[in-house]
Order: structure tokens, then sequence, then C-alpha cells
């Protein structure tokens, strides 16, 4: 080998290396720093490292750690709280439990939850083995099987796999409340989602309703006629909600009908619709539709104060600083970057906003709880659905032939009417109640269906695949086993 | 309560760690002065609330599932609340209401300290015990307080659960201990 070649070999390595070194603590092009595919959900905010990567570039193996966890808290902690977490992180921390920190730290999120391994990674972006329950209750007092003669047959595996129990959420599945619920029958009398029945029967506060007469709009834009047929029908305009109110959300209070133009905007942002619809908004940014307006996600670095960590700081020209600058997280979910399956012929880069779902003038939130989820969705589950009872029932709600409540779309299981603050409204985070999907027992089926026949609807996946059509072939036995200790009735599990 | 009973030794050979002192308090009072407040937070929300409200004025009532039941919680898992909490603050030192004769089972005793800590309790009612244990690498000072069936609702629950191991108890009676630690490293 000639010296040149010599020469040439290490001069390529050294330019690789200080790239390399660059993007690491400047900023850069870090997508060949990925050592894993990342878990479905976190792809999304990927290249912004810093959200979960927070530890300075040189803190040692256990600060890294504790940095690392802490930002998994700082995301999902409300959500751990919300769910009554059976195994919480200061229950662990004590240290009396000090013998189970060896066996499985409960402590650390990432026991459990490791980023960046895909041929580890199982649904919930768990990557610890199935029978991980066996860790600590196998032995001694904690061996499950001392006080449950039942479970005495039984393999650790199944612990958290067939329904019966979680590691973090059990609000449906603690003894006493499926004890409580045992004797529910399959479907209730008259099945209604009471929150929906609610929401869809709301009414708007009086004397506010706006007429096509009453909008507020330039000359050019009141001739759009078919936004102001869809405007004057629509929850806005019930409310009061004029037109100026979303395409010229910062005219001045003291302005006057001539500044309306120079203020209006034909595309608004969405920025007017969070203003109004906040706790949407905060969900929607909670969920995998619209995570990537996360307030939490690290914005890029400013390449300067890496290079200023380095001694660098005025050496480097601002053209190659600006060259090092982070690529940013886009500010959107597009379809094309969704991993279920999408319809082929939606645009892959159609983004995921307010106005995705939302039709603008009419916001017509039944189009947005069916539509507009098929619009994009392509699965056995969504395609399914068109032909279960499900749907059916959602047909005749809005044929006005049963009751308000009693239909069932897409939205009504995976983004659920909720209560906040007595008011109701969607729970904009798709996710919330998906998995372990025992999460959608309390806030949905229970509203129509009984406890057991629910759980061991969830516990089918074939059913789940059409969409619910036909009868659990699946049965989970907690229920009955809860019923018995406590000498309640069994539940009917066939409708 | 702990100012009407006699601080004891629990042995001979605790003496040096509970008169370790840290900061100029030993680890002994640093434990007794944490007690006090964890006892008269909890009697304070026992009789002012709990028993006020559930029993001398049935306006609310009061239930191991108090959010479903939209009730108020026991006295037993607001102290479990408390320490939970404060393990999300400080490490300074932690706290665990425990059992020989727990409804559920992670609060038994869980090390040696703790076994032989709720035994002696038990055992010699009126009586503190102290000791020191190596747990995750930390040497601790230790101490376990008796924890007493204050009112018939306390025997009440205890008796008629049925998760519960012991069903005999009476008013007065030693139903487990409060196990407090403070790291001595």
């Amino acid at each position: 080998m000639s010296s040149r070649t010599v020469l040439w070999l290490v001069g390529t390595a050294l330019l690789g290396a200080a790239y390399v070194a660059a993007t690491v603590f400047v900023g850069g092009d870090r997508r060949m720093l990925l050592v894993g595919k990342t878990t479905d959900a976190h792809h999304q905010f990927e290249l912004a490292c810093e959200t979960c990567h927070a530890a300075p570039p040189f803190a040692d193996a256990e600060a890294g750690g504790k940095s690392l966890n802490r930002t998994c808290r700082t995301c999902h902690e409300d959500e751990l709280e919300d769910a009554s977490d059976s195994h919480s992180r200061s229950m662990f921390r004590n240290p009396r439990m000090a013998a189970y920190w060896d066996k499985l730290d409960a402590r650390l999120c990432t026991s459990c939850h490791r980023e960046h391994r895909p041929e580890i990674t199982r649904p919930g972006a768990v990557t610890v083995a199935a029978d991980f329950c066996v860790a600590c209750h196998s032995e001694g007092d904690q061996d499950v099987r001392l006080a449950r003669p039942s479970h005495a047959g039984l393999t650790f595996d199944t612990c958290a796999s067939t329904g019966c129990h979680n590691y973090h959420d059990n609000r449906a599945l603690y003894e006493d409340f499926l004890a409580r619920h045992a004797a529910m029958p399959a479907l209730a009398p008259e099945p209604v989602h009471a929150l929906a029945s609610r929401f869809r029967t709301r009414q708007h506060p009086a004397g506010k309703a706006l007429a096509r007469e009453d909008a507020s709009a330039p000359a050019a834009a009141l001739a759009n006629d078919a936004a102001l047929v869809d405007w004057s029908g629509s929850g806005h305009a019930a409310a009061g909600v004029n037109c100026d109110a979303c395409h010229a959300a910062d005219l001045p209070a003291d302005a006057v009908p001539a500044d309306l133009a120079s203020h209006w905007m034909a595309t608004p942002t969405t920025a007017p619709c969070r203003s109004c619809h906040r706790p949407q908004a905060t969900s929607f940014a909670e969920g995998r539709h619209g995570m990537r307006q996360h307030p939490r996600i690290a914005k890029p670095r400013d390449p300067r104060d890496g290079l200023g960590n380095l001694g660098l700081s005025g050496v480097v020209p601002d053209p190659m600083a600006d060259w090092l600058s982070d690529l940013p997280v886009p500010a959107r979910m597009t379809v094309g970057e969704a991993r279920l399956p999408m319809r082929t012929d939606t645009p892959a880069h159609r983004t995921l906003d307010c106005g995705t779902c939302h039709r603008p003038h009419d916001v017509d939130t039944a189009q947005a709880s069916v539509e507009a989820c098929a619009s994009c969705h392509d699965d056995d589950h969504t395609r399914a659905y068109f032909d279960s009872p499900h749907h059916r029932l959602w047909r005749e709600e809005l044929a006005g032939q049963a009751s308000p409540g009693t239909g069932v779309s897409c939205a009504t299981c995976h983004m659920p009417i909720a209560e906040v603050r007595g008011r109701t409204m969607a729970n904009h985070n798709q996710n919330d109640n998906l998995r372990p999907n025992e999460k959608m027992v309390r806030p949905v089926c229970l509203d129509c269906h009984g406890l057991g026949f629910s759980l061991n609807a969830l516990a089918d996946a074939k059913l789940m695949e059409r969409n619910f059509t036909g009868t659990p072939s699946v049965r989970v036995d907690s229920l009955e086993w809860a019923a018995r200790r406590s000498g309640e009735p069994e539940e009917q599990t066939r409708i | 309560m702990i100012g009407k009973r006699h601080l004891i030794t629990a042995g001979l050979a605790l003496a040096t760690g509970t008169v370790t002192v840290a900061d100029g308090i030993t680890y002994r009072k640093a434990a007794d002065m944490l007690y006090r407040v964890m006892s008269a937070d909890r009697e304070v929300y026992t009789r002012k609330v709990v028993q006020r409200l559930t029993v001398d004025r049935d306006v609310l009532v009061v239930s191991e599932h108090f959010e479903d039941d939209a009730a108020l919680p026991l006295p037993a898992q607001m102290f479990r609340f408390g320490a939970e909490a404060v393990m999300d603050n400080t490490d300074d030192f932690s706290y665990a209401l425990l059992s020989l004769h727990p409804i559920n089972r992670k609060n038994g005793p869980g090390t040696e300290l703790e076994k032989n800590g709720l035994s002696y309790v038990a055992e010699n009612p009126g009586e503190i015990f102290y000791g020191e244990e190596e747990l995750g690498g930390v040497r601790y000072f230790a101490a376990v307080y008796p924890d007493y069936a204050v009112v018939e609702a306390c025997v009440q629950c205890h008796n008629n659960h049925k998760d519960s191991p012991r069903t005999n108890l009476k008013v007065g009676d030693v139903m487990g201990g409060v196990v407090i630690r403070i790291p001595m490293d």
C-alpha cells in the first residue's frame, strides 16, 4: 500500500470521526446515530435526541441512566398517576424493596422498556421477557399461588398476556372490581354511552347563535357560498363564533370593519382552534396524531452552544456553524410516516392537524368520528367496522332511529367522550386507552357491555380484527375466580 | 404517644448506631421526631376527618377503593400515600406501615430487621425497636414503632376483610408497626 493511499485512508477516517463527533457534541444530521429502530410513537421525534437523552454529553452511566428515566416520567407521569400505577416507582424506591432491585428494578422505566431494541420489543414498547412477573411473585411470601389456589397451574407468561393483569393499570382488573361487576349481563338492557349521549345532546349558549347574514368576512370571502352554508349550520355559528375569530384572529378589539381585509387569512393556522379548544389540543398532542406538537419534545440544538462547550466559540465560521444545525423534527405527523397500514390512495404527505379530521366550516363531529379515520387507516379492524353491529348502531343514531349515545363510531372507543370540569369533550389522545386494551373497559365498554364479556372480547384478537362482529371465543377466567372468592354471582357471557 | 412511653434500646449491640450523630441530632432522635409528625398527622386524619365525617356526621364514607367509591381513603392508605410521596422527594429517610399479619402481603416484613422489629413491638407493648441494616449497599438506621388498633373501625375492617390473615384483633392490640429508615452513609 502506497504512502499516499495510507494518508488518504487516515485523512478520510479523521474527517469521518470529526463529523461524527460534531453531530454528537455540536449539531447535524443524527440519523446515522440511531442505534436501532425507534419504537412506534417515539419514532416521530427520534431526531430530537435530547427529548430522552437529556444528560450532559460526558455524564457517567449512572447519571445518564437517571436522566433517561427522568425524561420518561416527564411525558408519562400523569398517565401513570391516572392509572393508579400498581407498581409505582415511589413504592420501589423505598430501600425496604432493595431485595427486588436485582431481580427487576422497578425504579427504572428502562428495566422493562428499552428503546432502540426492535428485536425484543413487544406491544406497549415492552422489552422484558413475557414471564417477568416471576421475578418477584414466585417465591416466599410474595408467591401468588399461596393465597390463590386458582393460580396453581398457571405459568408466569400468562399473567399479563391473557386479560388478567397489567403491570401499571389494573383499574378494570383488580379483584374487588371484578367481583362487584360479576353479575353484569353481556349487554345492558338499554345500551348507551352516557357521556356520548350528553355530548350529542349538549345545548349551545342561548342568544349567541349567528346566521348567515351575520358573517363577519371580507366581500371576497362572503362570495364562498358553500363555506357560508356550512358555517351557518355549524356548532361554531350556534355558539356565536364568527368567521373573523379564526380567519382574522389577530384583529384588534377596537378594529373597524375596514380593517378586516388586512387581517384576513384565507387558511387560518390552528392557533385559534387551540385557543378555544385547549383541553382537546392538549390531549391531541399527547396522542400519536399530534405528538409532534408536544411541548416536551426537545428543540434543535444551537450549534454555537456545542462549539462553545468544546472551546471553539468564534473559531468556526458562521456558515460552518449553520451547516452543523440539527435536522428539526417536522411540525406535523404525516400519513406516510405512520407505522400502521394506511390507504394507498391517501397522499403520504398529508399532515395531521385539526383540519385533517374536522372539516373547517361545518365542523361535523360525526364525520370526524368515522369517515375521517377511514380516510387514512386501512387495516382489518377498520375495514370490518363498516359491516359491524357497532356501525349499524351508529347509522341508526345518525338517522334519528336510535337515541343519542347508542351509536358506536371509531371515536366512541378510540377518542371517547370524557368529562372535564363538568364539560363533555372528546379525548383527542387516541392512544390513551389503547394499550393494554383493558384500559378501554371502564371509559367505553362498560356503558353497554358486562365486564366479563368486555374482557373476553378484548382478549380475542380475531374478534377484534372482525371489529367485534360475533361473540368472544376466548374466556378470561379472572372474573369467575374473583366472584367465587367474594361469593358474588357470575356474569352472563353471551348476548 | 411516644412521650408516654419509655424509649428503650433493643439491645446493647445497637447502641453504637443510635448514638451516631448526624448534624447534631442522633439518628434515634431524628427517627423519633419523624414518627411524632407521622403519628400526629395520622391521628388527626383519623379523628378529625374520617371519624367526624363518616361516623359522627355520617356525610361521607371511607373505602379501600376510595376513587371508585368517591370516598375518603382509609387512614392506612393515607399513611402509605405519604410514604410514597416522600420517596418522590428525598432519599434522606423512608418509612413504611407494615404488619406481621398484613391484608396485602406486600406490607408484610421483607427484611430480617423488619421481622425482628415487628415481632419485638408486638411482644413488648409500648416499646420501640431500634437497629441497623444494610440494604442495596447502603447502611440504614432503622426504628420500628408499634401501630395500635385505636378505634373499633380498625378492628372491624381487619377482622372482616377476606384477605386478612388475623381476624381476632381487639382495640388496643398491636396491629403492626411503622418502620423508619435513615441512611447512615
